[in-house]
């Protein structure tokens, strides 16, 4: 259609310039047909007062653009039209069939004849508007149509590249990040290792010493008194007690672990590097629900802080009971900083005792907005939990099946009973879930999540290296339940309606969505007894949580209006900060939301935090 | 809430022994608040698992069987847990890192075997004295005519 409009203008600055002077058009149309190396293709007909294409793709291909400089058959006739030609039809004729051949295309004006170059000044452009006010408009409006359409083709191709290449730039991150974790691990683990070592060796020195010399006890104590950086280590004034008599071997250990934790912390160094790359390209990515790989070493990493915490600060007594702050070592807080998640904060952690009648707001039923059931398998042993269990997921509308142990898993898998999502306790009778996943994974590829209280960082790393895509620390929560289902089950959630005006307008209200619903009611308790994920990125849970659903769609949000209203498409000109902008905004009104309800709980919830029990069994921040 | 007052009320004598977070999560669960179908027959299930797992535990000893002390430790740590009854569970955890040969903490330790026993037994008459106390509670809090 530019064609058309490219020759509208030839002809308004050809017959403008001369009344008499004929149009540009038919002139090149005349000259065309002077020649005669054309005539297989287009020819004057055979009396002269009409021309012939004989050949409709010839001629479009090769002799439209050397004369009309485009090669639009369609452009041509309607060109054609405009000057009055019209395309003679030969159905009365005996055979209905063109005399040219049955391709042909002829087309004839009163004044466009053979050898009569001066009648060309009379044949004229119809007055197009006012003669044929419907074409006018059937062309003008798709020809905007189709121009707006093309550019928002472009921005969006524009838009996919740079999503193209932002992906690929995170992957890269991604597997520094995890290598540089795998690293970390390593370096704890051996670290752990060595420390056992030196505490063994040391406790045999010193029962030697302590038998050798009733003195031992007061040299001791001297020499901790001198060393220097030793006391300030809470491990140290805790094992003493612990072991019973404080000696130096023990003040070596102390220190040992004071080297160890200055490598560890050089490890991090890339990580905060990377971090920070992150926040400035304000990309805080989630990785898909199945990405097992980047996940596996990245949880299995942090985790290990947990088990140095453990190491480390022996005031977190208990290993697994999922502590609340375990996940996160207090002596490392400043990389947490840098990490592109929204961190729990370990202000929310909450006494039970005081949240309890500080506001919980309950919702026995939470529908996360499912496409359709999920179909869940709960492999669980222990009665107890697997009734729970399964109530929590039905309370999600979700259909569960269950099994005993890991046999009866692998046995319902390899029979060919679909699910969703696994839960999958990791010892049990007969068949652990470890050896469970490894069977299932030489036939399926559903997720499975490790349901354990071992959260060890050498547990979690076997889980995920016999190809578990998550673990769920025990005991579970109903909401470390629900935020698992959303990460993992994303794909079986519709995006709700009422998102997009709050997306727009952080100042809305809620959404009217269960999810909202649930992002309310349900993260408003903040807590949850055991946890989820300290060792686990927050991000990845809110990859599918009902907020974060909002930005995919939000980057359609701009396309939409260009649409809908026409708008120029200039804003698809920057749609690279328009990626961040949205989350950003979008966590900053999460967080507005939230605090709406739970600021006022803050201070309270410090102070829960003093109080918090040291054995474990306690609630912890919840990652929102 | 409503709901959740009345629960919060009900709450606070569960005591120190019993998380009420993870309680009330269950809790929430019950259809009826009056009936409390669900969380009772949970938490009557788990009584029930309790004793049979105490008595296991004895005759493990017994037999001087680490591994059984282990493994019950570990099974019993989980319920209790679910159901929020923290003490309980952090002396099954003990259980289970002693009958693994590992200290109370789960790190590998060169106690031998009787110093393991020892601290098993120990640590069972332990948990068995906080089991009777949320045992005590919980059947209170569902107005069991046993409760004393």
């Amino acid at each position: 259609m530019r064609f058309d409009d490219n020759m509208d203008r030839d002809q308004a600055m050809g017959g403008g310039g001369s009344a008499n002077s004929s149009s540009d058009f038919v002139r090149k149309l005349y000259k065309m047909l002077e020649d005669p190396s054309y005539s297989q293709v287009v020819r004057w007909g055979d009396d002269g007062g009409s021309f012939v294409v004989l050949e409709n793709e010839r001629f479009t291909k090769s002799i439209l653009p050397k004369h009309f400089k485009h090669s639009n058959f369609a452009s041509f006739v309607r060109q054609l039209n405009k000057y009055d030609f019209h395309k003679v039809r030969h159905n009365n004729e005996e055979n209905g069939h063109s005399p040219y051949g049955s391709g042909a295309w002829e087309f004839k004006h009163p004044e466009f004849k053979a050898n009569n170059k001066d009648s060309l000044d009379n044949i004229r452009r119809k007055a197009p508007a006012p003669r044929k006010p419907p074409q006018v408009v059937d062309e003008a409006v798709p020809t905007q149509q189709m121009d707006l359409v093309n550019t928002q083709l472009v921005a969006t191709q524009q838009q996919l590249q740079q999503l193209q290449q932002r992906y690929e730039e995170l992957n890269i991150h991604n597997s520094i990040l995890t290598q540089e974790l795998i690293g970390v691990q390593k370096t704890v683990v051996n670290h752990e290792h060595v420390m056992q070592n030196v505490m063994s060796y040391l406790h045999s020195v010193d029962a030697r010493q302590r038998r050798d010399s009733k003195a031992g006890g007061p040299f001791a104590n001297t020499e901790e008194n001198t060393a220097p950086s030793a006391n300030a280590d809470p491990a140290q004034q805790q094992i003493s007690p612990l072991e019973d008599e404080p000696a130096s071997p023990l003040q070596n250990a102390s220190k040992l672990l004071h080297e160890m934790s200055a490598d560890v912390q050089l490890n991090y160094k890339n990580l905060e590097q990377m971090s920070e790359v992150h926040n400035r390209n304000g990309a805080i990515s989630t990785p898909p629900p199945d990405g097992r790989h980047p996940r596996a070493p990245a949880s299995a990493g942090s985790s290990s802080s947990m088990g140095y915490a453990k190491l480390h600060g022996e005031q977190d007594a208990v290993v697994y009971p999922v502590g609340q702050t375990n996940g996160i070592d207090p002596m490392y807080s400043e990389h947490i900083h840098n990490i592109p998640y929204p961190m729990p904060s370990k202000d929310e952690t909450i006494d039970p005792r005081v949240s309890a009648p500080a506001g919980r707001k309950k919702s026995a039923q939470v529908d996360p907005g499912w496409v359709r059931a999920p179909q869940i398998l709960l492999v669980e042993d222990d009665q107890t939990c697997r009734r729970i269990g399964s109530k929590f997921l039905y309370s999600f509308r979700c259909a569960i099946d269950s099994a005993f142990d890991g046999l009866e898993a692998v046995n319902k898998m390899n029979a060919g009973s679909k699910y969703d999502l696994v839960l999958m306790d990791i010892i049990m009778p007969n068949l652990d879930g470890v050896s469970a996943c490894h069977l299932i994974r030489q036939f399926d590829h559903t997720p499975i999540i490790a349901m354990t209280s071992n959260i060890r960082s050498d547990d979690i790393s076997m889980y995920f290296q016999h190809g578990m895509n998550d673990v769920l620390p025990k005991p579970f929560t109903r909401d470390g339940l629900l935020n698992m289902l959303e990460k993992h089950l994303g794909h079986l959630k519709q995006i709700p309606d009422g998102m997009e005006p709050m997306a727009q307008n952080p100042g809305t209200s809620i959404p009217q969505s269960s999810a909202g619903h649930s992002l309310k009611d349900e993260s408003s308790p903040t807590q949850s007894p055991s946890t989820i994920s300290n060792w686990q990125s927050p991000g990845q849970f809110s990859g599918i949580s009902p907020t974060q659903a909002v930005p995919p769609h939000q980057y359609m949000h701009p396309m939409h209006s260009g649409f809908g209203q026409e708008q120029s498409p200039v804003q698809y000109q920057v749609p690279h900060t328009e990626m961040g902008a949205p989350r950003q905004m979008q966590h900053r009104r999460r967080i507005s939301e939230i605090g709406s309800d739970d600021i006022s709980n803050d201070p309270k919830r410090q102070r829960m935090y003093d109080q918090t029990n040291p054995m474990g069994m306690q609630p912890m921040a919840r990652p929102r | 809430m409503a709901e959740s007052e009345n629960g919060s009320i009900g709450l606070p004598d569960l005591g120190d022994s019993i998380d009420a977070l993870t309680f009330e999560q269950i809790l929430e669960m019950d259809d009826d608040e009056e009936e409390r179908e669900f969380s009772k027959s949970i938490v009557y299930g788990f009584f029930e698992q309790a004793d049979k797992t105490f008595k296991e535990m004895d005759s493990a000893l017994e037999k001087n069987d680490l591994a059984t002390l282990s493994a019950l430790g570990h099974f019993l740590k989980g319920s209790s847990a679910t159901l929020g009854l923290t003490k309980v569970k952090d002396s099954c955890e003990k259980i289970q890192h002693f009958g693994a040969r590992k200290d109370e903490n789960g790190n590998p330790t060169h106690y031998d075997d009787r110093k393991f026993l020892s601290l098993i037994r120990d640590t069972v008459k332990v948990v068995k004295a906080d089991y009777k106390e949320v045992e005590r509670v919980l059947k209170q809090f569902y107005r069991d005519p046993d409760a004393h």
